[in-house]
């Protein structure tokens, strides 16, 4: 019952084996075979919705097979603060760590995009909504130093909910260091692309932003924060389509928004013309 | 003065001190036990009374140190893309003889001013404001970078969003991070979310003893992960907003003193403070140069966080 009734299904959730299972649409609300869903990249074949992927989906959509390797020493978050709200967030991590395998909310490494070489990281929103916090944002900075050191091109897939509440000011510093890396990376010849995925929000959004060019895909949110802490600050609440990348291309925001379908083909476009790359 | 809800205790004194002063009553130490009894409420502050203390309406803010400690302020308006944003105050300023670059933000005392300044909540063209005159200060005034911080947050509406906030507050934070003069910022009041971060870039960060800085607020913090906000006073203590933990985690490198009683209740003490404070700050950074500082900011940020390998 639950699984049908619920409006809003993440597709993450589902265990990738179980067969017959049908999910609903988030924007069309009609029922949609999941294994279908599936092999159309995770995109409803009624109405076009994109739904959410997780970092290794992201990989395998976005760089050349087998051509992914890890990079970095494995970085781990921490409790810093013993912070606790429904549940400690020592619980937290460590149930995250049996159940996703990921040490944080970021996956760096080296992989080739239409057979360019390039680093990139990609955040994983199954973990803790892919928020922001000190491991992530030292990930995020060696991903720049490692690309700064090797003459490489770097690319971000962003989908994060924000700060890491949990990490508290830690979290928020975050933002700080990783625009440090990025300005560091670029001033010495680095091109950084940012790719947005839905939803993108707080810190992260501001980070994409130091993107060369910055690729959305269709359908994404990008702003300063969700409708709950928008509605708290103002009193009011921020009518959706205003973060939508849509109408932020058209505002001068966002350099190109594509469906998934097109994103890795529009990626290596871009690539190609990463000065120090010959093909 | 409005008094707050953990000041309960003061309250009742005051009215009876104001009673007898109407009726001409004498005193009796009614004055002695106040001051006492001002001791008592602020010894045992918790760090969400820490929150009402620093939002007070009395409470001193950017621009009143501005006013009250820096000479030939000029103020300089505009971002240069169509607005000028009232709720960052920025200029060219003397502060004891020197000249600097003091930014910014405030909210107003009065529902007058409030809503002038839309509550301290900074827009894109505020940020671009920051970027601005962080640029002007360094690149072609070569004079230090003062900042004030007393903000709600960033501004969050259709406008503000479709004017790229989020682009704008990059701006602002890589032009402190990157500013090739010292920035010293001190937080005198309300310090929240990322309008908070892109006034806190410095070589130095001071804060109030009655100021707090938080990743967001305690109330927001509680609708995202309670869904309501019956949990903010819990919240306010998990996250490690006052002067005195953030102290302890090396976020800051100073405390300025601030008598019981607060701001509010001794603005003139509190002013004196800032301003010993930030002479003795003015006169280090003043001493060390530029590439050095330079390199320990970006030290400062590179090393920001807590993770394990």
């Amino acid at each position: 019952m639950g699984l049908f009734n619920k409006k809003k299904v993440v597709v993450p959730v589902i265990p990738a084996e179980s067969q017959d299972v049908r999910v609903r649409c988030t924007s069309c609300g009609r029922l949609i075979d999941y294994d279908a869903l599936k092999k159309n990249l995770k995109v409803c074949p009624h109405c076009g919705y994109h739904f959410r992927m997780s970092a290794a989906e992201r990989i395998a959509l976005l760089t050349d097979k087998g051509s992914f390797k890890e990079i970095g020493s494995p970085i781990s978050s921490v409790d810093s603060l013993h912070f606790r709200d429904t549940v400690s967030y020592a619980e937290r991590l460590k149930k995250l760590r049996d159940t996703i395998g990921l040490p944080n909310a970021v996956l760096t490494g080296t992989g080739k995009i239409d057979g360019v070489l390039t680093s990139i990281g990609v955040f994983a929103y199954e973990f803790l909504s892919g928020t922001l916090g000190s491991a992530t944002g030292e990930k995020l900075t060696e991903l720049f130093e490692f690309a700064g050191k090797n003459d490489l091109p770097a690319i971000v897939v962003f989908s994060s909910a924000g700060e890491r509440i949990q990490e508290g000011i830690y979290s928020l510093m975050q933002v700080a260091k990783v625009i440090q890396a990025i300005e560091d990376y670029k001033k010495n010849g680095g091109f950084f692309v940012s790719v947005i995925t839905n939803p993108v929000l707080g810190g992260p959004a501001v980070i994409a932003m130091g993107g060369d060019v910055i690729v959305a895909e269709a359908g994404s949110y990008v702003g300063v924060s969700g409708p709950r802490v928008s509605e708290q600050v103002m009193k009011r609440a921020l009518p959706k389509e205003a973060q939508k990348v849509e109408l932020l291309q058209n505002k001068g925001f966002v350099d190109i928004v594509v469906t998934r379908f097109q994103l890795k083909e529009t990626l290596g476009n871009i690539l190609k013309f990463y000065r120090r790359w010959s093909l | 003065m409005k008094t707050l809800p953990f000041e309960k205790p003061i309250e009742i004194l005051y009215k009876e001190l104001k009673r007898r002063e109407v009726k001409g009553y004498a005193l009796m130490g009614l004055d002695e036990l106040i001051e006492k009894q001002i001791e008592e409420v602020y010894k045992h502050i918790t760090p969400y009374d820490i929150v009402l203390v620093a939002r007070h309406p009395d409470r001193p803010q950017p621009q009143d140190y501005i006013e009250k400690l820096f000479t030939n302020f000029t103020e300089l308006h505009g971002d240069r893309a169509g607005e000028d944003d009232a709720s960052v105050i920025g200029g060219t300023a003397f502060f004891n003889g020197n000249p600097v670059m003091v930014i910014g933000t405030r909210k107003g005392h009065d529902v007058k001013e409030t809503l002038r300044y839309h509550s301290g909540m900074v827009k894109p063209s505020g940020f671009r404001k920051i970027a601005r005159l962080a640029h002007l200060a360094s690149d072609t005034l070569h004079i230090p970078i003062i900042t004030l911080v007393d903000t709600p947050g960033a501004m969050v509406s259709a406008e503000t969003e479709v004017n790229g906030q989020v682009s704008a507050i990059y701006s602002a934070i890589s032009a402190l991070l990157d500013a090739n003069v010292p920035v010293i910022s001190i937080i005198t009041g309300e310090g929240e979310s990322l309008a908070a971060l892109s006034l806190t870039v410095s070589d130095r960060l001071l804060m109030l003893k009655y100021a707090f800085f938080a990743v967001l607020s305690p109330e927001a913090a509680s609708s995202v992960l309670f869904k309501n906000l019956d949990k903010k006073r819990e919240i306010a203590k998990e996250l490690h907003i006052t002067a005195d933990e953030l102290l302890g985690m090396n976020i800051i490198d100073r405390i300025i003193e601030e008598p019981a009683g607060a701001a509010h209740r001794f603005p003139h003490i509190v002013m004196k403070n800032v301003k010993e404070a930030l002479e003795e700050e003015l006169e280090f950074v003043s001493k060390e140069k530029i590439d050095i500082l330079k390199r320990k900011r970006r030290e400062k940020f590179r090393k920001a966080g807590v993770y394990s390998e």
